[in-house]
């Protein structure tokens, strides 16, 4: 296993210098001008003709080889760049905002882990009947639905008419408290600072701001649990081991709860942690609707303005998360079922 | 064949919900072609474009003239009927184009296994490293404003999973009793794929790309939604809801007053994606009895 | 038989119903008893209604089934009027299983010990140190070697004669009173095969339990059992003890299934086969189900077939049974002429 997981991470940089080229490809589609706007942190410098002169400066105007190799070897000593967007170096930015969107992702996934796997018993247990038609009905026009769609619901019910999920990191009064000096920031999850700094009415605030991304993103990724572990319960039910479990004299309780959940949970492990991988990097949509601070946000508004640097960075930081996320779901798999080896 | 044909097309239909989608993906066929007589174009230009009907930039009620409402001066009732075109365009267009991409790297790469393989299978995992959405972000930022620059974007980005799905398909038929008796008639690799592997895979392949139209029609309006992509004033459903996006807090003491902004383009989207998901699902169901959800 | 029987089996019906609400006669007016410590074979091709008529008796039929009528005295009660709860002690404790597929009939995420310990603790109530030690002393009895190790091993990583072993020490941890071997042996190897079968003979006798052995297999019949019930296509076609089955088969298909061993001792050219397959439940033919497979058919055999008593323990359902009998002894003569 510690075999499989060295070649696995033998493959990581190989896939971030993919990424990083595949990236840097696509920017080369701009023309030197658009590009020479993310390299100036001031604009009163791109003025006049001092344009052409900045551009022949940062060799903009070089081969696109010749400015990648100058873009990696600036990597390699650390430098990923100045981000436009978030008015700092990218690496500072990226750790800076890291931390609300991994708080989001921690807070939705349990609601959607356990209510997908809760429903999808439920709708297995009642195979064909009302219960189970419901819940898959339910389930497919959760999977059916945008989450910016649901996610502008969400604000226009509860936000605007009733006033229960505010958009946003924190209310005024929180935040400055938050930037106070008397604040330890540890985690960089405003949830779990407020905690560690005693501040309850603080933690209450940031847990109300992170309730509608969260209501959201459980409704629209809750189905795929759901569906996992329904269609996996079924398959599990008709297995031998559970008519053996039956005949030892177990009640129908233990067999469902024991015998068949947890071979049956086995598929859902993986898809869970899909999901996970997957939270992490999809929040872009949710985050700027609910206007929070956080990775995805950043990366759509760096999109859009295409600061690159941002973009090169924030692309090697999802591919960093996604290769280890997807690694790590595949190592858990070994332990959750005894029958797999990794080789 | 017939037969089987017929009995398939009996099993499909007596499904409650593949009904329900089917139907409503005929009534958005119909939307689609009927646009011109449904919502016409009130001048010869591009039909596309959604004609500014105010000069206030205050949203309207539904009223009889436009039934949907007014958003960002235009008529959401027009950009409903006329996004529908929009919508089954990009779904279909990036769908085929992606399939038949996915279709061509996963046969080359099963077929020549080995190092062509080892290539573009980590090739097709660089290009899955990257968040789709936000790949697809940069990409239509970067090409610019305009629906084909949105699905060359999307098409970039959605070829891998086929790729997967065809390679994974032709390794295992490739240790079929079937083929392994093929080759040793002599009968050349080639025409082994091109004969027993591919027509094997087509029905994985054709359900997973309805599957997936679903999302690809989410992910083209969340760019149009974000404001990129589909140009300013075009017919899209991700567009309309953007103008919502600025009159989400309602007014004083009534805070849904502008409701159809969002709920107008929000149903058609999801009853949209709603029709292709079921569509797919059923015919998973039907083809593949073992997958069943 | 003065003995009194364990368990009695009387007019057991199970219907299936299909997706189209169709009924499905699996199993159809099944009557047959067991005494204490007696060797039941309960003989069949796939598909006769073996293995419903044992899930029946546990009342274990999956859900799309249904006990619609019969009983199962089992101990002097019957079993189909007992509360679920009262079933569940029952299961596992005084009437045992074991199935065909080690390798699927065992959990594989859970060890083989935990397992067996399971069974232990729910009907025993011992301490786990003490269900410890009874696990493994059924881990020693079936012969499987060291087992310590073994009760820390998953099912996948042992070899599939010793799941059916592990499978037999789950059975029997609890000493029950009937075991029943549902193919016991298909899966596994010929010599394997022999090893088990040998096990669960020796067992039958150092435990005194009484064993529902379900099988096509006439070989192990022979080997194993004092009685012996045919079945075909939901119904008892013939039943008796070995040597009546053996030597005087009285019923068409119990003749056609002893004709389609390969014999050593009788010379023949080729071997007899029964033409045809057991037809589905919804195509049972009415009166005789055998009809359309057999070769003694007249006009007669639309009725049900009636009951005819032979001796104490041999009886046979057939309207031709005499013309069977007659056959049987020009083929004797046929095979001592050469």
């Amino acid at each position: 296993m510690v075999f499989y997981i060295l070649r696995r991470l033998l493959f990581l940089p190989l896939a971030l210098f993919g990424v990083s080229l595949l990236v840097f490809t696509m920017i080369g589609f701009l023309s030197p001008y658009q590009r020479l706007a993310t390299f100036i942190n001031n604009p009163e410098r791109l003025k006049g003709e001092n344009v052409d002169k900045l551009i022949s400066q940062y060799g903009l105007d070089d081969p696109i080889f010749i400015q990648y190799l100058r873009w990696l070897k600036n990597v390699f000593r650390g430098n990923l760049g100045w981000s436009y967007v978030g008015k700092g170096p990218v690496f500072e930015v990226i750790l800076e905002r890291f931390p609300y969107t991994l708080e989001l992702t921690i807070f939705s996934v349990i609601p959607i882990i356990f209510l997908g796997i809760s429903l999808g018993v439920i709708s297995a247990l009642h195979h064909n009947r009302v219960v189970d038609h419901a819940l898959r009905i339910f389930a497919v026009v959760g999977w059916s639905f945008p989450d910016f769609v649901f996610g502008l619901m969400v604000l226009m019910v509860f936000y605007s008419a009733l006033g229960w999920f505010p958009p946003g990191n924190l209310s005024i009064w929180a935040e400055t408290v938050v930037k106070s000096p008397v604040f330890r920031h540890i985690t960089g999850m405003l949830t779990f600072d407020a905690l560690l700094n005693g501040r309850l009415d603080i933690f209450w605030d940031a847990l109300r701001h992170l309730l509608g991304p969260i209501f959201t993103l459980t409704y629209v990724e809750l189905a795929f649990i759901l569906r996992i572990t329904r269609s996996s319960m079924l398959e599990v039910l008709q297995r031998d081991y559970v008519r053996t479990a039956r005949a030892k004299g177990l009640s129908e309780k233990v067999v469902i709860n024991k015998h068949a959940r947890r071979n049956a949970l086995i598929p859902v492990a993986t898809v869970s942690g899909q999901t996970v991988v997957g939270l992490l990097a999809g929040t872009v949509i949710v985050e700027t609707i609910f206007n929070r601070t956080g990775l995805g946000s950043f990366m759509a508004l760096a999109a859009q303005q295409l600061d690159y640097a941002s973009i090169m960075g924030g692309t090697l930081f999802f591919g960093l998360i996604l290769i280890l996320g997807n690694l790590c779901v595949d190592v858990s798999y070994a332990f959750i079922d005894p029958r797999v080896r990794l080789e | 064949m017939k037969r089987e044909t017929r009995r398939l097309l009996k099993k499909f239909f007596s499904n409650f919900s593949a009904c329900l989608g089917f139907v409503l993906l005929v009534f958005f066929f119909i939307v689609a072609v009927g646009a011109p007589y449904i919502a016409p174009p009130k001048s010869a230009r591009d039909p596309y474009m959604m004609p500014i009907v105010t000069w206030s930039s205050n949203p309207l009620p539904p009223s009889p003239e436009h039934p949907f409402g007014v958003a960002g001066k235009r008529d959401i009732f027009y950009g409903v009927v006329w996004g529908t075109r929009t919508a089954f365009r990009i779904g279909i267009i990036v769908t085929v184009v992606s399939t038949l991409i996915g279709l061509a790297v996963g046969s080359i790469a099963g077929y020549f296994g080995k190092l062509v393989d080892e290539i573009l299978m980590r090739i097709t995992d660089i290009f899955m490293a990257i968040p789709f959405l936000v790949a697809a972000i940069v990409l239509a930022t970067i090409l610019g404003a305009g629906l084909d620059k949105v699905i060359i974007a999307l098409i970039v980005f959605s070829w891998m999973y086929s790729a997967r799905l065809v390679r994974g398909n032709i390794l295992q038929v490739k240790e079929e009793q079937f083929v392994m008796a093929a080759r040793a008639l002599g009968v050349s690799d080639f025409m082994i794929i091109l004969r027993h592997v591919l027509p094997n895979s087509i029905f994985p392949v054709l359900i997973q790309a309805s599957m997936r139209m679903g999302s690809l029609v989410i992910t083209a309006a969340a760019l149009s939604f974000l404001g990129i992509g589909a140009p300013q004033g075009y017919a899209d459903w991700g567009a309309l809801l953007n103008y919502a996006r600025n009159w989400m807090m309602g007014s004083q003491g009534e805070a849904l007053r502008y409701w159809y902004m969002t709920v107008f383009p929000g149903v058609a989207m999801v009853l949209f994606v709603l029709a292709w998901n079921l569509v797919g699902d059923a015919l998973r169901d039907v083809f593949d009895p073992r997958l069943r959800m | 038989m003065l003995q009194k029987n364990l368990l009695e089996v009387r007019d057991l019906r199970v219907y299936f119903y299909s997706d189209e609400k169709r009924e499905l006669k699996a199993v159809d007016g099944v009557s047959f008893s067991v005494g204490k410590g007696e060797t039941l074979a309960l003989v069949g091709e796939s598909g006769c209604g073996k293995s419903v008529t044992s899930m029946a008796i546990l009342r274990l039929v999956d859900s799309k089934g249904k006990i619609t009528g019969g009983e199962v005295i089992f101990d002097g009660q019957n079993l189909l009027l007992l509360p679920e709860s009262r079933m569940r002690e029952i299961r596992g404790k005084d009437i045992a299983m074991i199935f065909q597929e080690p390798a699927s009939a065992l959990n594989p995420v859970y060890t083989i010990g935990e397992q067996i310990l399971e069974a232990i603790m729910l009907h025993q109530k011992l301490s786990p140190s003490r269900a410890k030690e009874v696990a493994l002393e059924m881990l020693r009895l079936v012969g499987i070697p060291e087992p310590e190790k073994r009760l820390n091993e998953y099912p996948h990583e042992l070899s599939g004669g010793m799941k059916q072993r592990a499978m037999i020490a789950m059975a029997l941890s609890c000493r029950p009173q009937l075991l029943i071997a549902d193919e016991p042996t298909t899966s596994l190897d010929v010599t394997i095969q022999a090893q088990i079968l040998e096990l669960i003979r020796e067992l039958q006798k150092k435990l005194g339990m009484a064993l529902i052995l379900i099988t096509h297999d006439l070989g192990i019949v022979a080997d194993m059992a004092e009685r012996v019930v045919v079945m075909y296509a939901g119904k008892v076609v013939e039943e008796g003890n070995r040597f009546e089955i053996f030597k005087n088969p009285f019923h068409p298909y119990t003749v056609g299934l002893l004709r389609s061993i390969p014999r050593l001792d009788v010379e023949r050219k080729k071997l007899d086969t029964i033409p045809g397959v057991v037809p589905e439940p919804s195509s049972f033919p009415v009166g005789c189900r055998f009809r359309g497979r057999c070769n003694f058919e007249t006009g007669e055999c639309v009725q049900e077939p009636p009951r005819t008593s032979l001796s104490n323990t041999h009886a046979v359902y057939c309207h031709h049974w005499e013309k069977v009998r007659d056959s049987n002894a020009e083929v004797l003569k046929e095979c001592r002429a050469q």
